[in-house]
């Protein structure tokens, strides 16, 4: 069966050269065509490889090395994807799948840009699976078969991983289809506000995913690592952060771009950007160059092959920028004191702030090349990550008062100042009288600040201007969004600077005090589950009339050869009772075991703000599918900023 | 906040090696330096989170330091000269690798606004040269075009 797969994935290939000859060509049809029938074979390959996870084939060497018949069946399909060759396959399936996406949803009444979009998508669906037919092939066969398979790392028997990584994917390949449209666009020498109206959808389709897939990936850490905190500054991490940084300055400058006909270049280079990123956030995880709690598949050879990819696609993205940007158009006059000029800032502090990560991560290797071993951590980025990204938080409510063109700065401002100068001095007198950290306290201001600020847009849409239930679907996504980054950093904030943990030794019946809550052990016992035994404690937590029970448990799984932690998590309504077992250890004939009870304040409102985020995205891309008919009344709708209808006519 | 602390600190006196320093702000500032200091037998963690036996003993060695008065600058040196380099998760900020490592990130920032003001310069004085008509300012309605009624 699998060798139908192999076939399916060949022919897949010739789709996408196919579909990449006639659309770089200009003809929409057939890449049209080519990019639906790769999609279907793709996805017989995809399902194939699935079913012999489903069906245990050990004679497919990747089921054998990933796979184990007492595996629970979601995690045996799930397993497809948790390894190295089987997440490159499901890579190709997003990227064919996104070209398709584009195939059926693209119309702009530029027949010549939507089929050199699918063009270059082909390109890079190319690039794909010549890297996972010859470089990573998830389809060989192992000769004999064994009896039975190595399991899954059991780290990764777990929902929440189980998505993680197809969400990522989704955000890192949409990025490539949002390269092919910038190309595309690049190639025709037009960015102007029909590309970006049939773009910024692409942007956020790739943005929410990867956004999601990064709080999943947090979520997971934190309660399955057993290390209490959220974000390691991991160069994993760090990967997925960069390409964020950079698609959310790009979700920002391509309104500039879609309302204005601004910002042409810098959001076609940001495009290129996200997309480079993310291809080097592979390299960087899959090569092994960087030494991380994550790394899977290390292969240098694989390391290689990606980097000449980037090279390539990169190299050749920037090549074309650099000859046809300078043609690009701008848009209308604009003055510092505008929506503009405050985007403008936006765009160029994430860009500094994406530098600063890329720096902090790549920094080690630097090093070694010079003969120095060094590590960069979480101090490094707290010390200049965090503060470059206050100043960002800092203009954020003042982009939303701001309008187009030029703004009278009396009018928000001042309001702007007030609000602004009440926060400041509830931050001193919070400074002055809680022995707050100063970061932690600025950290908070710029929290409310935020939260005042998407209040306040909608109060003044809703009110002010009376059109409550009128509102645009993109006013409501960006005020949650930016309600979600407000909620966040206060999480952040209070997570970071308010947390307690603490590593003890108890026997049964001992007991330690975190944050007001007494942990009691009160013994541990063995427990069994499908295809793991554990060691299970059983802790009494009390504050005042409160109690809960908590039972962190140690795994053992022996196909894997390896343990896990199981942390317990008691929910206080403010914050996370979060306990992991450790080991057992004998002191003077009694047993002991070491615990880590930490007490995590508002951790959830850090998952939470991030919902609010991708939620915010999906409400802005339905913002985006307007009724064709409307024009901008204060400008000269030039004859090729015809309207747009998103999805089939009706 | 610090009656807080207390309440952790005291009562975890039985905890094997790792008994917390009885004045909370030495306490504290051990906390810090142990997030900061790199455990040697792991892949990527600070000695503060790690489980491991040497982990024990340096946060032992970085309390014991604290206690004694040592600065955390000479705490940092220690480590580095004993360990290597490689400990510091907060790279020193000496010589031309950390000038580069900490100062690109603010020099950037610095370089991004300093441009933008030249920009901005630039065109005003373009404007009001060649009497180009700026945009008109519209303070009334600042909505984003979207809902704009015109």
């Amino acid at each position: 069966m699998i060798e139908v797969g192999h076939m399916a994935a060949f022919l897949a290939l010739a789709a996408c050269l196919v579909q990449t000859w006639y659309g770089l060509r200009g003809n929409r049809a057939m890449a049209s065509g080519m990019a639906y029938s790769a999609l279907g074979l793709m996805s017989v390959a995809f399902g194939l490889l699935i079913w012999s996870f489903i069906v245990s084939d050990f004679s497919v060497a990747l089921v054998t090395a990933n796979s184990h018949t007492f595996k629970p069946l979601a995690y045996k399909i799930a397993g497809a994807w948790g390894n190295h060759e089987g997440s490159m396959a499901l890579w190709c399936l997003v990227s064919i799948g996104f070209a398709a996406a584009g195939a059926w949803r693209l119309q702009t009444g530029r027949q010549a840009f939507e089929a050199r979009t699918l063009g270059v998508q082909g390109a890079v669906s190319v690039g794909s699976l010549v890297y996972l037919l010859f470089a990573s092939n998830p389809f060989l066969r192992l000769d004999p078969a064994p009896l039975q398979g190595n399991g899954l790392n059991p780290l990764l028997q777990d929902p929440g991983l189980a998505i993680h990584p197809p969400m990522l994917y989704l955000g890192y390949v949409g990025f490539s289809f949002v390269f092919a449209l910038a190309a595309a666009g690049l190639i025709e020498g037009r960015i102007d506000k029909t590309w970006a109206q049939a773009t910024r959808p692409f942007v956020l389709a790739a943005w929410v995913p990867l956004s999601l897939g990064i709080a999943l990936g947090s979520y997971w850490a934190y309660y399955e690592l057993g290390w209490g905190g959220w974000w390691f500054w991991d160069p994993v991490e760090n990967a997925s952060l960069m390409p964020w940084l950079l698609g959310s300055a790009l979700l920002h400058s391509i309104i500039v771009t879609e309302k204005r006909g601004g910002f042409a270049a810098w959001t076609v280079l940001l495009a290129v950007l996200a997309f480079c990123f993310s291809i080097l956030g592979a390299f960087l995880v899959r090569s092994g160059v960087l030494t991380s709690v994550h790394a899977f598949a290390i292969d240098p050879l694989r390391g290689s092959l990606l980097l000449a990819g980037l090279m390539a696609y990169g190299g050749a993205a920037l090549a074309l920028f650099a000859w046809r940007a300078p043609a690009l158009k701008g848009g209308p006059d604009w003055q510092f004191i505008s929506r503009e000029g405050a985007l403008m800032v936006n765009n160029l502090v994430f860009f500094v702030a994406t530098v600063t990560v890329l720096l902090g991560t790549i920094f080690p290797l630097l090093a070694e090349a010079t003969g120095r071993q060094m590590s960069v951590g979480t101090p490094y980025f707290n010390l200049t990550f965090a503060p470059i990204m206050a100043v960002l938080l800092f203009v954020l409510p003042l982009v939303q008062a701001s309008s187009w063109g030029a703004t009278r700065p009396e009018f928000q401002l001042i309001r702007a100042a007030v609000v602004g100068g009440a926060i400041g001095a509830l931050v001193l007198l919070m400074l002055w009288r809680m022995t707050l950290p100063l970061g932690a306290g600025v950290g908070l201001g710029l929290g409310l600040w935020l939260i005042y600020g998407a209040g306040r847009e909608l109060l003044r849409r809703a009110i002010v201007l009376p059109r409550v239930f009128t509102l645009p679907a993109r006013v409501w996504g960006m005020s949650l969004a930016h309600l979600g980054i407000g909620l966040f950093v206060i999480g952040a904030v209070v997570q970071t600077s308010g947390r307690y943990e603490q590593t003890v030794a108890l026997e049964a019946g001992q007991s330690v005090v975190v944050a007001g809550w007494s942990v009691t052990l009160d013994a541990v016992r063995s427990a069994e589950g499908p295809n793991w035994y554990a060691d299970r404690a059983t802790l009494i937590a009390r504050k005042g009339s409160s109690s809960a029970r908590l039972q962190p448990e140690k795994r053992y799984y022996p196909a894997a050869r390896m343990p896990t932690t199981e942390t317990a998590i008691h929910k206080t309504g403010f914050g996370d009772l979060y306990t992991a077992l450790g080991d057992r250890r004998n002191l003077d004939g009694k047993t002991i075991w070491t615990f880590r009870v930490y007490y995590n304040p508002l951790i959830d409102l850090i998952f939470f703000g991030v919902f609010l985020m991708a939620l915010g995205g999906v409400f802005a891309a339905f913002g985006g599918r307007k009724a064709p008919a409307r024009v901008d009344i204060d400008e000269p709708v030039p004859v090729s900023a015809a309207p747009i209808v998103l999805g089939p006519a009706e | 906040m610090k009656r807080l602390l207390y309440l952790f600190v005291l009562p975890v006196l039985m905890a094997f090696n790792d008994v917390p320093l009885t004045n909370p702000d030495l306490e504290a500032r051990a906390q810090v330096l142990m997030d900061e200091i790199r455990c040697v037998a792991c892949e990527n963690e600070p000695i503060s989170q790690s489980g491991a036996e040497i982990a024990g003993d340096m946060r032992q060695r970085v309390r014991a330091m604290v206690k004694a008065g040592e600065s955390d600058a000479a705490i940092r040196g220690w480590f580095a000269d004993r360990y290597g380099e490689f400990v510091l998760f907060r790279p020193q900020t000496s010589g031309a690798s950390g000038l580069l490592l900490w100062g690109l990130p603010f020099g950037l920032l610095l370089i991004a606004a300093l441009g933008l003001a030249f920009v901005f310069h630039q065109r005003a004085r373009r404007r009001t040269e060649g009497g180009i008509i700026p945009v008109a300012p519209d303070g009334q309605d600042m909505s984003d075009g979207e809902d704009t009624p015109s």
